[in-house]
């Protein structure tokens, strides 16, 4: 389950007993391996929630961390250590996953903070005519038929190329939208890092938009690159 | 995730797939999207304008099997209502009769939304105002 980390919590080492933020997976005082924090990725890296993060810096602290948890190195520890190695390490390639990739990064800092985003989204406030893009929805439609139409054709035989044509040109003015969201929702990361709690939310409920946006938009170009076989 | 047997049933045999005359003044459109999953799905009506009722339905999903049986659930319902009546069916129903699991309850939204905007495009066509047939039935 998901939960902002309240640093202010502390834990108590088992080894040590001395009290620690339960974020960390080593114990700042007597460097034992600890258990699965039930923190968020960010602080698992020990960084604070933000969508602007130093790329090489997480990619070094990942390699950092995964060889301090690697398995061998609990060979003839304890069998509790044994076992949070290989938890704690599962933990932090999940982080890692998640965090490296821009999208996966915005969809899992704003679920963070209580946005509905993807399949778990119930569908209670899709009243919001906001959240369905309506401007691309008869285009996704139209194209979803031509994409039919060019399967049918390759199953019976030679497609029409000028079908073909237009979905290549439908494909390059898909990347080209998609680009845009992306370039948006980078727009709104700054708003988010920096803003105070109003411009947080506006930014918020931006970046839902847009990845709503951006999810129709990835599909049609994954059914179009899968039908023109480029 | 395995999908119910009756999700298979309506996924393998969509009841009512096709196209109605758009441009006809019998025929709703309702075109509606789920930003969830990127699915798409239209629903066309076309109304008696004698009875109100609904005597064809056709729709056509680009989505996953239980967008496709939401969709073509819904039109079995629809045919044969009055315009009122079916705007009674909720989303709720379809996931009962589907079982749908909790991740696909939108597509069961996804539908009603869908019915909705159908019959919200028909009325709009034929002059008839959202509010004085909600006066009228009450």
């Amino acid at each position: 389950m998901l939960k902002v980390i309240d640093s202010a919590v502390p834990v108590a080492c088992w080894s040590c007993s001395v009290a620690h933020n339960d974020a960390t997976l080593f114990c700042p005082h007597c460097s034992k391996i600890q258990p699965p924090p039930g923190s968020d990725f960010f602080s698992v890296f020990g960084l604070a929630p933000r969508l602007n993060l130093d790329l090489p810096e997480l990619e070094h602290e990942f390699h950092r961390l995964s060889r301090k948890l690697h398995p061998d190195r609990f060979a003839r520890a304890g069998e509790n250590e044994k076992q949070w190695s290989l938890a704690d390490t599962a933990l932090l390639n999940d982080a890692y996953r998640t965090l490296k990739d821009p999208i996966h990064r915005t969809e899992y800092l704003l679920k963070l903070h209580g946005a509905e985003i993807g399949e778990e989204h119930s569908g209670k406030d899709r009243k919001d005519p906001s959240r369905v893009p309506a401007d691309l929805l008869e285009e996704v439609f139209e194209l979803n038929m031509q994409l039919e139409e060019m399967r049918m054709e390759r199953a019976t035989g030679e497609p029409d190329p000028e079908l073909q044509a237009s979905l290549e040109q439908a494909k390059r003015k898909f990347d080209g939208l998609l680009d845009e969201v992306d370039q948006d929702l980078r727009a709104q990361w700054q708003a988010w890092d920096e803003g105070d709690i109003a411009v947080r939310q506006a930014a918020q409920k931006t970046m839902v938009a847009l990845l709503d946006r951006r999810r129709y938009l990835s599909n049609l170009v994954r059914d179009v690159t899968e039908t023109l076989g480029v | 995730m395995a999908y119910s047997d009756k999700v298979v049933d309506h996924y393998n045999n969509p009841r009512n797939v096709g196209t109605l005359d758009k441009s006809s003044a019998e025929v709703g459109t309702g075109l509606v999207g789920a930003p969830e999953c990127g699915d798409v799905m239209r629903l066309q009506i076309r109304v008696n304008p004698e009875t109100q009722v609904i005597e064809e339905a056709k729709f056509k999903t680009f989505g996953c099997g239980s967008a496709i049986a939401s969709s073509s659930l819904a039109t079995e319902w629809i045919k044969g209502r009055t315009v009122e009546d079916a705007l009674e069916i909720k989303n709720t129903d379809i996931v009962k009769e589907l079982s749908l699991p909790p991740v696909k309850i939108h597509c069961s939204v996804l539908a009603e939304d869908a019915i909705r905007a159908a019959i919200g495009d028909w009325k709009k066509k034929n002059g008839v105002a959202e509010t004085a047939t909600a006066e009228a039935k009450a």
